[in-house]
C-alpha cells in the first residue's frame, strides 16, 4: 500500500513536470537573456543599483525554485519525520524518564532524610526527659536523703541536749549534796571552834573567816 | 540544446524592500523579515527552556536539550566554568545563527539570511568587540602584549612575529569569523537554487528528461545536507566565538 502511494506520488511530481512546470521559454526552445539586458541596464544607468539587479519579487522565489524546493523539502522532512522522530522521541523520552526518577530518588532521599531527622529529634527528645526524670528523681533521692540526715541530727541533737541536761541536773544536785554536806561540815567546824573560845562577836567572825580561809587553802 | 535559465546571482540574493522608502536603513526586505522570524523563534527556545515544569515534557524538553547542547558541548568546552557568564550570549548566537540559516530550505521563504554578508559580518564584529573586550577586562592593557607576544620567542623575532600576530588576531580573524558563515550558506543556497533550475531545465517533454531525477536527487541531496550545514556553520561560529573569548581572557597561552 505504501510502495504505490509512493509509485502514485512520483507519478504526479513527474505529470506535473511535464505539464505544468516546465518554463515557457524551454518549452518554445528560446532563450531570454535578462542577465544581457541587466547589463545594458547597468551600463546605461552607470550604477549596479539598478532594479533587473534585485529579485523580481520581494518575496517569493521563483516558480520552480519554490516547486523543486518544496520536493526536496518534502523528501528530507519525511527522511527525518520516518527515520528520525522515533529515535528523537526516544531520546526525549528517555531525557524525560532520566529527570523523573533523578527527581524520584531525590524525594526518596529527602523523605528518608526528613524520617531520620524525626527519629534523632524524637530521640533528642525522649534523651531529655529521660535525663530530666534523672535530674528529677536524683533530686528527690538528695532530698529524701537531706531530710532523713536533718532528722537523724535534730533527733542526735535532742537526745544529746536530754543527756546534757540530765548529766547537768545530775551534777548539780551531786553539787548541791556536796556543797549541803561540805556547808554542815563547815558549820560544825565552825560551831566547833566558836564552842572552843567563846568570845565576842567580832572574834567569833575572825574566827570564822580565819577557819574558811584555812579550809580553802587547804582544798 | 537544453533550455536552462539560471536566475542572476543577485536575484536570489538581492530582495527588493517591500516598506520604507528604497535603499533608506529603515527599509524592509525579505532578509529583515527572516531576521525578525528569526528572533521570535530564539526568544521562544528560551522561553520554553525557562519553564518551570520540573520533569520536561514536548517542547520544553527539546529546548531544554538544545541549552543543554549549547551549555555542554560550547561553554563548558571552550571555557569551562569562566565561560558560565558568556551563556546567555553564545546560546543567542547559535539559536540565532541556526534559525536565520534553516529558513533557506524553509519551502517558499528558501533563503539564508546569512547568505548576505551583513549579518555575519555584523555577529563577527559583536564578537570581536566582546573577545577583545574580555581580554581587556581580564588583562588590563597588558592585554596587548598577551595577544600580540607569544611566550619564548626571541626578542630578535618580535619584530617579526608583532605584526603577523597582529594582523592574524585583530584583522583577519574576524574576517574569517565572517566569510566561514557567509560563503557557506550563500554556496549552499546557490547550490539548491542550481538544483531546482537544472532540474526544472530537464523536466520537460523531450528526450533528455530521464536524466531529470538525477538533478532532482541532487536537490533532495543538498536539501539534507544543507539542514547539517545550517547546524554546523551556527555550532561553529559560536564554538570560535567562545574558543576566541577564551584565548582573550587566558592567562595562559
Amino acid at each position: 500500500m505504501q510502495r504505490i502511494r509512493l509509485l502514485l506520488a512520483a507519478a504526479a511530481i513527474v505529470l506535473l513536470g511535464f505539464l505544468g512546470f516546465a518554463q515557457p521559454s524551454a518549452a518554445e526552445g528560446k532563450l531570454s537573456h535578462p542577465a544581457e539586458e541587466c547589463i545594458k541596464e547597468i551600463e546605461a544607468a552607470n550604477s549596479i543599483d539598478v532594479d533587473c539587479q534585485k529579485a523580481p519579487n520581494p518575496l517569493v522565489p521563483e516558480v520552480n525554485e519554490i516547486i523543486w524546493g518544496v520536493v526536496g523539502f518534502t523528501v528530507v522532512f519525511g527522511f527525518i519525520w520516518k527515520m528520525g522522530l522515533p529515535s528523537i522521541k526516544s531520546g526525549m523520552n528517555a531525557r524525560t524518564e532520566r529527570i523523573r526518577s533523578d527527581l524520584d530518588a531525590a524525594e526518596a532521599q529527602r523523605t528518608e532524610a526528613s524520617g531520620i531527622l524525626a527519629e534523632y529529634q524524637a530521640q533528642l527528645t525522649d534523651a531529655r526527659s529521660q535525663s530530666t526524670k534523672i535530674i528529677e528523681e536524683a533530686r528527690q533521692a538528695a532530698d529524701e536523703v537531706k531530710a532523713t540526715l536533718v532528722a537523724k541530727a535534730e533527733a542526735d541533737i535532742t537526745e544529746l541536749r536530754n543527756r546534757a541536761t540530765s548529766d547537768i541536773e545530775a551534777a548539780k544536785v551531786q553539787a548541791i549534796a556536796d556543797l549541803r554536806g561540805e556547808v554542815a561540815s563547815l558549820a560544825i567546824g565552825a560551831a566547833e571552834q566558836v564552842v572552843e573560845r567563846n568570845l565576842d562577836h567580832d572574834t567569833n567572825v575572825a574566827l570564822v573567816e580565819s577557819y574558811i580561809n584555812q579550809v580553802g587553802a587547804g582544798r | 540544446m537544453l533550455a536552462l535559465e539560471f536566475p542572476p546571482l543577485s536575484h536570489i540574493v538581492n530582495w527588493p524592500g517591500f516598506f520604507g522608502t528604497d535603499g533608506a536603513w529603515y527599509e524592509i526586505n525579505k532578509v529583515v523579515l527572516i531576521y525578525a522570524f528569526a528572533v521570535v523563534l530564539t526568544i521562544l527556545v528560551f522561553a520554553l527552556g525557562n519553564k518551570k515544569q520540573l520533569v520536561p515534557t514536548g517542547m520544553q524538553n527539546v529546548a531544554e536539550m538544545a541549552v543543554e547542547f549549547v551549555e555542554d558541548g560550547i561553554v563548558m568546552e571552550t571555557m569551562g566554568k569562566e565561560g558560565i557568564k558568556y551563556t546567555p550570549y553564545l546560546l543567542s548566537l547559535f539559536f540565532f545563527i541556526f534559525f536565520t540559516n534553516i529558513f533557506e530550505i524553509i519551502p517558499i521563504i528558501q533563503m539564508p539570511a546569512s547568505a548576505r554578508i551583513a549579518l555575519p559580518l555584523f555577529l563577527a564584529l559583536l564578537s570581536y568587540v566582546i573577545y577583545h573586550g574580555a581580554g581587556i577586562k581580564s588583562h588590563g592593557f597588558g592585554y596587548f602584549k598577551h595577544a600580540l607576544v607569544p611566550p619564548g620567542v626571541p626578542v630578535a623575532l618580535l619584530i617579526l612575529v608583532i605584526p603577523i600576530e597582529f594582523i592574524s588576531k585583530f584583522l583577519v580573524q574576524p574576517f574569517s569569523h565572517t566569510v566561514r558563515l557567509f560563503a557557506n550558506l550563500l554556496a549552499g543556497h546557490i547550490l539548491l537554487v542550481t538544483f531546482a533550475v537544472l532540474t526544472s531545465g530537464l523536466f520537460v517533454p523531450k528526450w533528455y528528461a530521464v536524466f531529470a531525477p538525477l538533478p532532482l536527487i541532487g536537490v533532495i541531496f543538498f536539501t539534507a545536507f544543507e539542514v547539517l550545514v545550517s547546524f554546523l556553520q551556527a555550532y561553529v561560529f559560536t564554538l570560535l566565538t567562545g574558543v576566541y573569548i577564551n584565548a582573550a581572557q587566558s592567562h595562559e597561552h
